[in-house]
Protein backbone atom coordinates (compact mmCIF):
# COMPACT_ATOMS: atom_id res chain seq x y z
CA UNK A 1 0.00 0.00 0.00
CA UNK A 2 1.43 3.52 -1.00
CA UNK A 3 1.48 6.05 1.46
CA UNK A 4 -1.27 8.13 -0.92
CA UNK A 5 -3.66 5.20 -0.52
CA UNK A 6 -2.96 4.75 3.11
CA UNK A 7 -3.34 8.34 3.93
CA UNK A 8 -6.66 8.46 1.67
CA UNK A 9 -8.25 5.69 4.03
CA UNK A 10 -7.44 7.09 6.88
CA UNK A 11 -9.55 10.27 5.59
CA UNK A 12 -12.21 7.91 4.65
CA UNK A 13 -12.51 6.29 7.91
CA UNK A 14 -12.41 9.45 10.00
CA UNK A 15 -14.93 11.34 7.81
CA UNK A 16 -17.38 7.90 8.17
CA UNK A 17 -16.55 7.87 12.37
CA UNK A 18 -17.73 11.66 12.13
CA UNK A 19 -20.67 10.82 10.11
CA UNK A 20 -21.41 8.53 12.15
CA UNK A 21 -21.33 10.62 15.28
CA UNK A 22 -23.28 12.94 13.67
CA UNK A 23 -26.48 10.01 12.90
CA UNK A 24 -25.75 8.85 16.30
CA UNK A 25 -26.48 12.31 18.04
CA UNK A 26 -29.78 12.62 15.97
CA UNK A 27 -28.38 14.32 13.10
CA UNK A 28 -29.97 14.46 9.37
CA UNK A 29 -27.85 13.80 6.24
CA UNK A 30 -28.95 15.48 2.87
CA UNK A 31 -28.71 13.89 -0.65
CA UNK A 32 -25.76 16.45 -1.48
CA UNK A 33 -23.72 15.70 1.77
CA UNK A 34 -20.70 13.03 1.75
CA UNK A 35 -21.91 9.61 2.98
CA UNK A 36 -20.08 6.53 3.48
CA UNK A 37 -20.36 3.61 1.05
CA UNK A 38 -22.17 1.36 3.40
CA UNK A 39 -24.79 4.40 4.58
CA UNK A 40 -25.42 4.72 0.57
CA UNK A 41 -25.55 1.07 0.02
CA UNK A 42 -28.35 0.57 3.20
CA UNK A 43 -30.43 3.20 2.04
CA UNK A 44 -30.96 2.05 -1.74
CA UNK A 45 -31.57 -1.55 -0.57
CA UNK A 46 -33.79 -0.22 2.37
CA UNK A 47 -35.68 2.49 0.11
CA UNK A 48 -35.68 0.57 -2.97
CA UNK A 49 -37.36 -2.33 -1.23
CA UNK A 50 -40.04 -0.03 0.43
CA UNK A 51 -40.94 1.48 -3.56
CA UNK A 52 -40.82 -2.16 -4.49
CA UNK A 53 -43.85 -2.86 -1.76
CA UNK A 54 -45.97 0.14 -2.56
CA UNK A 55 -46.21 -0.79 -6.47
CA UNK A 56 -46.64 -4.08 -5.66
CA UNK A 57 -48.87 -3.89 -2.89
CA UNK A 58 -51.69 -2.19 -5.67
CA UNK A 59 -51.91 -5.13 -6.83
CA UNK A 60 -53.87 -7.78 -4.65
CA UNK A 61 -56.40 -4.85 -3.84
CA UNK A 62 -56.58 -3.86 -7.96
CA UNK A 63 -58.00 -7.22 -8.40
CA UNK A 64 -61.51 -5.88 -6.21
CA UNK A 65 -61.67 -2.79 -7.87
CA UNK A 66 -64.43 -4.40 -10.58
CA UNK A 67 -65.87 -6.72 -7.60
CA UNK A 68 -66.49 -3.56 -5.05
CA UNK A 69 -69.50 -4.31 -3.37
CA UNK A 70 -70.72 -0.50 -4.20
CA UNK A 71 -69.88 2.74 -5.84
CA UNK A 72 -68.40 4.31 -2.69
CA UNK A 73 -66.65 1.29 -2.11
CA UNK A 74 -65.21 1.15 -5.33
CA UNK A 75 -64.12 5.13 -5.45
CA UNK A 76 -62.38 4.37 -1.64
CA UNK A 77 -60.55 1.66 -3.08
CA UNK A 78 -59.40 3.19 -6.37
CA UNK A 79 -58.24 6.62 -4.50
CA UNK A 80 -56.15 4.06 -2.06
CA UNK A 81 -54.69 2.38 -4.81
CA UNK A 82 -53.72 5.28 -6.72
CA UNK A 83 -52.01 6.43 -3.27
CA UNK A 84 -50.16 3.34 -3.15
CA UNK A 85 -48.77 4.07 -6.73
CA UNK A 86 -48.21 7.72 -6.05
CA UNK A 87 -46.08 6.31 -2.99
CA UNK A 88 -44.20 4.10 -5.51
CA UNK A 89 -43.54 7.29 -7.05
CA UNK A 90 -42.17 9.40 -4.49
CA UNK A 91 -40.18 6.65 -2.83
CA UNK A 92 -38.37 5.65 -6.51
CA UNK A 93 -37.18 9.22 -7.01
CA UNK A 94 -35.48 9.29 -3.72
CA UNK A 95 -33.92 6.25 -4.31
CA UNK A 96 -32.93 6.96 -7.48
CA UNK A 97 -31.06 10.20 -5.98
CA UNK A 98 -28.75 7.87 -4.35
CA UNK A 99 -27.76 6.53 -7.26
CA UNK A 100 -29.82 3.51 -8.40
CA UNK A 101 -31.11 4.21 -12.18
CA UNK A 102 -35.24 3.54 -12.23
CA UNK A 103 -34.94 0.76 -14.94
CA UNK A 104 -32.10 -0.89 -13.15
CA UNK A 105 -34.49 -0.59 -10.02
CA UNK A 106 -37.85 -2.68 -12.07
CA UNK A 107 -35.05 -4.34 -14.41
CA UNK A 108 -34.27 -5.85 -10.64
CA UNK A 109 -37.99 -6.26 -9.50
CA UNK A 110 -39.24 -8.00 -12.20
CA UNK A 111 -36.14 -10.52 -12.67
CA UNK A 112 -36.58 -11.24 -8.99
CA UNK A 113 -33.35 -9.90 -7.82
CA UNK A 114 -34.71 -7.61 -5.65
CA UNK A 115 -37.18 -7.81 -2.95
CA UNK A 116 -40.68 -6.69 -1.86
CA UNK A 117 -42.55 -6.83 1.56
CA UNK A 118 -43.82 -10.65 2.47
CA UNK A 119 -47.30 -9.52 3.26
CA UNK A 120 -47.76 -8.61 -0.70
CA UNK A 121 -46.51 -12.36 -1.95
CA UNK A 122 -50.03 -13.46 -0.55
CA UNK A 123 -53.42 -13.98 -2.98
CA UNK A 124 -56.67 -12.29 -1.72
CA UNK A 125 -59.93 -14.37 -1.57
CA UNK A 126 -62.73 -12.61 -0.33
CA UNK A 127 -63.55 -8.98 -0.12
CA UNK A 128 -62.77 -9.99 3.60
CA UNK A 129 -59.36 -9.89 2.50
CA UNK A 130 -59.87 -6.20 1.30
CA UNK A 131 -60.77 -5.08 4.67
CA UNK A 132 -58.39 -6.45 6.90
CA UNK A 133 -55.13 -5.58 4.60
CA UNK A 134 -56.49 -2.38 4.30
CA UNK A 135 -57.16 -2.01 8.29
CA UNK A 136 -54.50 -4.20 9.67
CA UNK A 137 -51.87 -4.92 7.30
CA UNK A 138 -51.82 -0.63 6.77
CA UNK A 139 -52.43 -0.38 10.19
CA UNK A 140 -48.74 -2.68 10.93
CA UNK A 141 -47.41 -0.57 7.89
CA UNK A 142 -48.02 3.01 9.92
CA UNK A 143 -46.16 2.05 12.47
CA UNK A 144 -42.98 1.39 10.62
CA UNK A 145 -43.58 3.88 8.54
CA UNK A 146 -44.09 6.38 11.22
CA UNK A 147 -40.68 5.75 12.38
CA UNK A 148 -39.48 6.32 9.31
CA UNK A 149 -40.44 10.22 9.93
CA UNK A 150 -37.00 10.15 11.97
CA UNK A 151 -34.94 8.78 9.79
CA UNK A 152 -31.77 9.52 9.39
CA UNK A 153 -31.93 10.52 5.85
CA UNK A 154 -34.05 13.86 5.43
CA UNK A 155 -35.44 13.56 1.67
CA UNK A 156 -36.75 10.67 2.58
CA UNK A 157 -38.12 11.25 6.16
CA UNK A 158 -39.75 14.53 4.68
CA UNK A 159 -41.38 12.31 1.99
CA UNK A 160 -43.01 9.87 4.22
CA UNK A 161 -44.83 13.14 5.99
CA UNK A 162 -46.94 12.53 3.23
CA UNK A 163 -46.90 8.97 2.77
CA UNK A 164 -47.75 8.68 6.91
CA UNK A 165 -50.87 10.80 6.32
CA UNK A 166 -52.38 9.37 3.17
CA UNK A 167 -51.92 5.83 5.07
CA UNK A 168 -54.20 6.98 7.78
CA UNK A 169 -56.67 7.37 5.25
CA UNK A 170 -56.46 3.89 3.98
CA UNK A 171 -56.60 2.57 7.69
CA UNK A 172 -60.11 4.41 8.10
CA UNK A 173 -61.24 3.12 4.58
CA UNK A 174 -60.30 -0.43 5.53
CA UNK A 175 -61.33 -0.20 9.46
CA UNK A 176 -65.12 1.04 7.91
CA UNK A 177 -65.22 -2.23 5.92
CA UNK A 178 -64.06 -4.24 8.92
CA UNK A 179 -66.70 -2.80 10.84
CA UNK A 180 -69.61 -2.96 8.27
CA UNK A 181 -68.85 -6.71 7.98
CA UNK A 182 -68.39 -7.54 11.62
CA UNK A 183 -71.84 -5.68 11.83
CA UNK A 184 -73.13 -7.51 9.27
CA UNK A 185 -75.02 -10.91 8.50
CA UNK A 186 -73.61 -14.00 9.81
CA UNK A 187 -72.00 -14.71 6.40
CA UNK A 188 -69.81 -11.11 6.25
CA UNK A 189 -69.20 -11.85 10.15
CA UNK A 190 -67.92 -15.27 8.90
CA UNK A 191 -66.05 -13.68 5.54
CA UNK A 192 -64.22 -11.51 7.63
CA UNK A 193 -63.09 -13.99 10.48
CA UNK A 194 -61.99 -16.24 7.76
CA UNK A 195 -60.03 -13.06 6.14
CA UNK A 196 -58.27 -12.61 9.68
CA UNK A 197 -57.34 -16.47 10.23
CA UNK A 198 -55.85 -16.27 6.90
CA UNK A 199 -53.84 -12.59 7.43
CA UNK A 200 -52.95 -13.27 10.63
CA UNK A 201 -49.61 -15.51 9.79
CA UNK A 202 -48.12 -12.77 7.52
CA UNK A 203 -49.19 -9.82 10.03
CA UNK A 204 -47.01 -11.60 12.62
CA UNK A 205 -44.24 -11.42 10.36
CA UNK A 206 -44.69 -8.37 8.79
CA UNK A 207 -42.33 -6.58 11.11
CA UNK A 208 -39.80 -9.06 10.66
CA UNK A 209 -37.61 -11.48 13.12
CA UNK A 210 -36.85 -10.39 16.45
CA UNK A 211 -33.32 -9.38 15.19
CA UNK A 212 -31.60 -8.47 18.18
CA UNK A 213 -31.11 -4.16 17.76
CA UNK A 214 -27.40 -3.99 18.16
CA UNK A 215 -27.11 -6.86 15.30
CA UNK A 216 -29.79 -4.64 12.76
CA UNK A 217 -27.36 -2.46 10.81
CA UNK A 218 -30.62 -0.11 9.70
CA UNK A 219 -31.11 0.78 13.51
CA UNK A 220 -27.07 1.49 13.88
CA UNK A 221 -27.61 4.29 10.96
CA UNK A 222 -31.07 5.51 12.77
CA UNK A 223 -32.29 4.18 8.98
CA UNK A 224 -35.54 3.02 10.74
CA UNK A 225 -36.35 3.86 14.63
CA UNK A 226 -37.31 1.16 16.29
CA UNK A 227 -36.62 -2.59 16.55
CA UNK A 228 -38.38 -5.00 14.54
CA UNK A 229 -40.28 -7.17 17.52
CA UNK A 230 -41.36 -3.61 19.53
CA UNK A 231 -42.83 -2.77 16.26
CA UNK A 232 -45.07 -6.55 16.72
CA UNK A 233 -45.45 -5.33 20.01
CA UNK A 234 -47.06 -2.14 19.16
CA UNK A 235 -49.38 -3.63 16.81
CA UNK A 236 -50.40 -6.17 18.84
CA UNK A 237 -50.85 -3.88 21.46
CA UNK A 238 -52.95 -1.60 19.28
CA UNK A 239 -55.38 -3.90 17.26
CA UNK A 240 -55.75 -6.79 19.37
CA UNK A 241 -57.99 -5.13 21.82
CA UNK A 242 -59.56 -3.44 19.02
CA UNK A 243 -60.39 -6.72 16.84
CA UNK A 244 -61.94 -8.74 20.41
CA UNK A 245 -63.91 -5.95 21.14
CA UNK A 246 -66.18 -5.97 17.89
CA UNK A 247 -66.09 -9.76 17.70
CA UNK A 248 -63.38 -11.00 15.89
CA UNK A 249 -61.41 -13.77 17.33
CA UNK A 250 -57.28 -13.72 17.01
CA UNK A 251 -56.71 -16.98 15.67
CA UNK A 252 -53.88 -17.66 17.34
CA UNK A 253 -54.21 -19.75 21.18
CA UNK A 254 -50.93 -18.36 22.74
CA UNK A 255 -51.61 -14.79 21.87
CA UNK A 256 -52.25 -12.95 25.48
CA UNK A 257 -50.05 -9.77 27.16
CA UNK A 258 -48.06 -10.95 30.04
CA UNK A 259 -50.15 -8.77 32.98
CA UNK A 260 -46.29 -8.77 34.68
CA UNK A 261 -44.00 -7.96 31.48
CA UNK A 262 -46.88 -5.98 29.75
CA UNK A 263 -45.16 -7.94 26.76
CA UNK A 264 -47.33 -9.45 24.00
CA UNK A 265 -46.96 -13.28 23.92
CA UNK A 266 -47.77 -15.58 20.45
CA UNK A 267 -46.69 -18.55 18.83
CA UNK A 268 -43.26 -18.07 17.56
CA UNK A 269 -44.10 -17.21 13.40
CA UNK A 270 -41.82 -19.49 10.96
CA UNK A 271 -39.14 -17.44 10.36
CA UNK A 272 -37.84 -19.70 7.85
CA UNK A 273 -41.01 -19.38 6.00
CA UNK A 274 -40.73 -16.07 6.07
CA UNK A 275 -37.55 -15.67 3.95
CA UNK A 276 -38.68 -18.26 1.32
CA UNK A 277 -41.52 -15.94 0.61
CA UNK A 278 -39.45 -12.32 0.85
CA UNK A 279 -36.92 -14.77 -1.66
CA UNK A 280 -40.35 -15.20 -3.80
CA UNK A 281 -41.67 -18.31 -2.67
CA UNK A 282 -44.86 -17.16 -1.65
CA UNK A 283 -48.31 -18.57 -2.41
CA UNK A 284 -48.83 -15.75 -5.14
CA UNK A 285 -45.72 -14.18 -5.78
CA UNK A 286 -44.54 -16.13 -9.75
CA UNK A 287 -48.41 -14.85 -10.44
CA UNK A 288 -47.62 -11.13 -9.13
CA UNK A 289 -43.68 -10.40 -10.54
CA UNK A 290 -45.56 -12.35 -13.84
CA UNK A 291 -48.27 -9.46 -13.77
CA UNK A 292 -45.88 -6.46 -12.78
CA UNK A 293 -43.04 -8.22 -15.71
CA UNK A 294 -46.75 -8.35 -17.91
CA UNK A 295 -46.79 -4.50 -17.02
CA UNK A 296 -43.84 -3.27 -17.54
CA UNK A 297 -43.24 -4.61 -21.20
CA UNK A 298 -46.40 -3.44 -21.89
CA UNK A 299 -45.84 -0.49 -21.21
CA UNK A 300 -42.86 -0.23 -22.95
CA UNK A 301 -43.77 2.01 -26.11
CA UNK A 302 -45.04 4.67 -23.92
CA UNK A 303 -41.67 4.89 -21.69
CA UNK A 304 -40.19 5.11 -25.41
CA UNK A 305 -42.64 7.62 -26.67
CA UNK A 306 -42.20 10.03 -23.70
CA UNK A 307 -38.34 9.45 -23.53
CA UNK A 308 -37.95 10.10 -26.75
CA UNK A 309 -35.53 6.81 -26.71
CA UNK A 310 -35.92 2.94 -26.10
CA UNK A 311 -36.63 2.44 -22.47
CA UNK B 1 -29.53 40.63 -13.87
CA UNK B 2 -31.55 37.21 -13.37
CA UNK B 3 -33.42 36.92 -10.50
CA UNK B 4 -33.05 33.88 -8.13
CA UNK B 5 -35.68 32.42 -5.69
CA UNK B 6 -34.43 31.69 -2.45
CA UNK B 7 -35.12 28.85 -0.29
CA UNK B 8 -34.73 28.14 3.55
CA UNK B 9 -34.25 25.23 5.85
CA UNK B 10 -35.42 26.12 9.05
CA UNK B 11 -35.04 23.11 10.53
CA UNK B 12 -31.95 20.07 9.98
CA UNK B 13 -33.94 17.60 8.08
CA UNK B 14 -36.80 20.15 7.67
CA UNK B 15 -38.64 21.26 4.10
CA UNK B 16 -37.11 23.87 2.33
CA UNK B 17 -39.57 26.96 2.44
CA UNK B 18 -39.45 29.78 -0.41
CA UNK B 19 -38.03 32.74 2.04
CA UNK B 20 -38.38 35.37 -0.94
CA UNK B 21 -35.93 36.34 -4.25
CA UNK B 22 -32.48 37.94 -4.64
CA UNK B 23 -31.31 39.67 -7.96
CA UNK B 24 -27.66 38.31 -8.95
CA UNK B 25 -25.34 37.81 -11.82
CA UNK B 26 -24.85 34.27 -10.87
CA UNK B 27 -25.69 31.43 -8.66
CA UNK B 28 -22.72 31.73 -6.48
CA UNK B 29 -23.45 35.78 -5.44
CA UNK B 30 -26.88 34.65 -5.54
CA UNK B 31 -25.73 32.46 -1.86
CA UNK B 32 -24.16 35.46 -1.17
CA UNK B 33 -27.10 37.65 -1.08
CA UNK B 34 -29.11 35.18 0.17
CA UNK B 35 -27.31 34.32 3.17
CA UNK B 36 -26.96 38.48 3.86
CA UNK B 37 -30.76 38.50 3.19
CA UNK B 38 -32.54 35.61 5.13
CA UNK B 39 -29.51 34.02 7.47
CA UNK B 40 -28.72 37.46 9.14
CA UNK B 41 -29.48 35.88 12.87
CA UNK B 42 -29.22 32.22 12.08
CA UNK B 43 -31.99 31.51 10.30
CA UNK B 44 -31.54 29.07 8.03
CA UNK B 45 -29.53 25.61 7.86
CA UNK B 46 -29.19 25.50 4.46
CA UNK B 47 -30.29 27.97 1.53
CA UNK B 48 -31.25 26.88 -1.86
CA UNK B 49 -31.03 29.13 -4.90
CA UNK B 50 -32.83 28.82 -8.42
CA UNK B 51 -33.39 31.13 -11.13
CA UNK B 52 -36.51 32.50 -11.37
CA UNK B 53 -37.08 31.12 -15.21
CA UNK B 54 -36.67 27.32 -13.96
CA UNK B 55 -39.63 27.31 -11.97
CA UNK B 56 -43.28 26.96 -13.94
CA UNK B 57 -46.05 27.32 -11.69
CA UNK B 58 -49.94 26.11 -12.58
CA UNK B 59 -52.76 27.63 -11.03
CA UNK B 60 -55.49 26.13 -12.69
CA UNK B 61 -57.84 25.16 -9.67
CA UNK B 62 -60.07 22.70 -12.16
CA UNK B 63 -56.72 20.79 -11.87
CA UNK B 64 -55.37 21.01 -8.53
CA UNK B 65 -58.73 21.00 -6.47
CA UNK B 66 -60.96 19.08 -8.94
CA UNK B 67 -64.71 19.88 -9.03
CA UNK B 68 -66.55 17.16 -7.58
CA UNK B 69 -66.83 15.28 -4.44
CA UNK B 70 -63.45 13.30 -3.13
CA UNK B 71 -64.33 13.41 0.74
CA UNK B 72 -64.09 9.64 0.28
CA UNK B 73 -60.00 10.36 0.08
CA UNK B 74 -60.13 12.30 3.67
CA UNK B 75 -59.72 10.68 6.93
CA UNK B 76 -62.87 12.81 8.12
CA UNK B 77 -64.74 11.29 5.73
CA UNK B 78 -64.69 8.19 7.91
CA UNK B 79 -65.38 9.81 11.05
CA UNK B 80 -68.61 7.46 11.31
CA UNK B 81 -66.70 4.61 12.18
CA UNK B 82 -66.58 5.74 15.70
CA UNK B 83 -70.22 5.18 16.24
CA UNK B 84 -70.25 2.17 14.27
CA UNK B 85 -67.40 0.99 16.74
CA UNK B 86 -68.97 1.95 19.74
CA UNK B 87 -72.63 0.49 18.43
CA UNK B 88 -70.71 -3.17 17.51
CA UNK B 89 -68.98 -2.95 20.84
CA UNK B 90 -72.29 -2.91 23.06
CA UNK B 91 -73.51 -5.54 21.27
CA UNK B 92 -70.73 -7.68 21.20
CA UNK B 93 -70.59 -7.12 24.96
CA UNK B 94 -74.41 -7.67 25.33
CA UNK B 95 -74.08 -10.92 23.71
CA UNK B 96 -71.25 -12.33 25.74
CA UNK B 97 -73.11 -11.16 28.84
CA UNK B 98 -75.98 -13.27 27.31
CA UNK B 99 -74.17 -16.06 26.61
CA UNK B 100 -72.50 -16.31 30.28
CA UNK B 101 -76.05 -15.95 32.19
CA UNK B 102 -77.55 -18.68 29.92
Amino acid sequence: MTAAVARAEGEIAERTAAFRAHIEAGGQVEASDWMPDEYRRRLIRFIEMHANSEIMGALPERDWIARAPSLKRKLGLSAKIQDEVGHAQLIYRVAEDLGKPRDQMFADLIGGKSKYHNVFHYPTKSWGDVGAISWLVDGAAILSQSGLLRCSYAPYARIMKRICWEEAVHLKHGEDICLTLAGGTPLQRAMLQEAIDRWWEPLMMFHGPPTPPEKDGDLAWRIKAKPNEELRQEFLDRYVPQMREIGLSVPDPACRKDAESGRWQYTEPDWTKLAQIGNGGGPASSQRLAFRRLSYEEGAWLREAVLGEAA
Amino acid sequence: MPIFEVFSQQDPGGPFIHAGSVEAPDAALALQYARNSFSRREDAFRLWVVPRTAIHEEVDLDLLRPPGDHRYRLGRYYRANVEKRRRLKARVADAAGAEADA
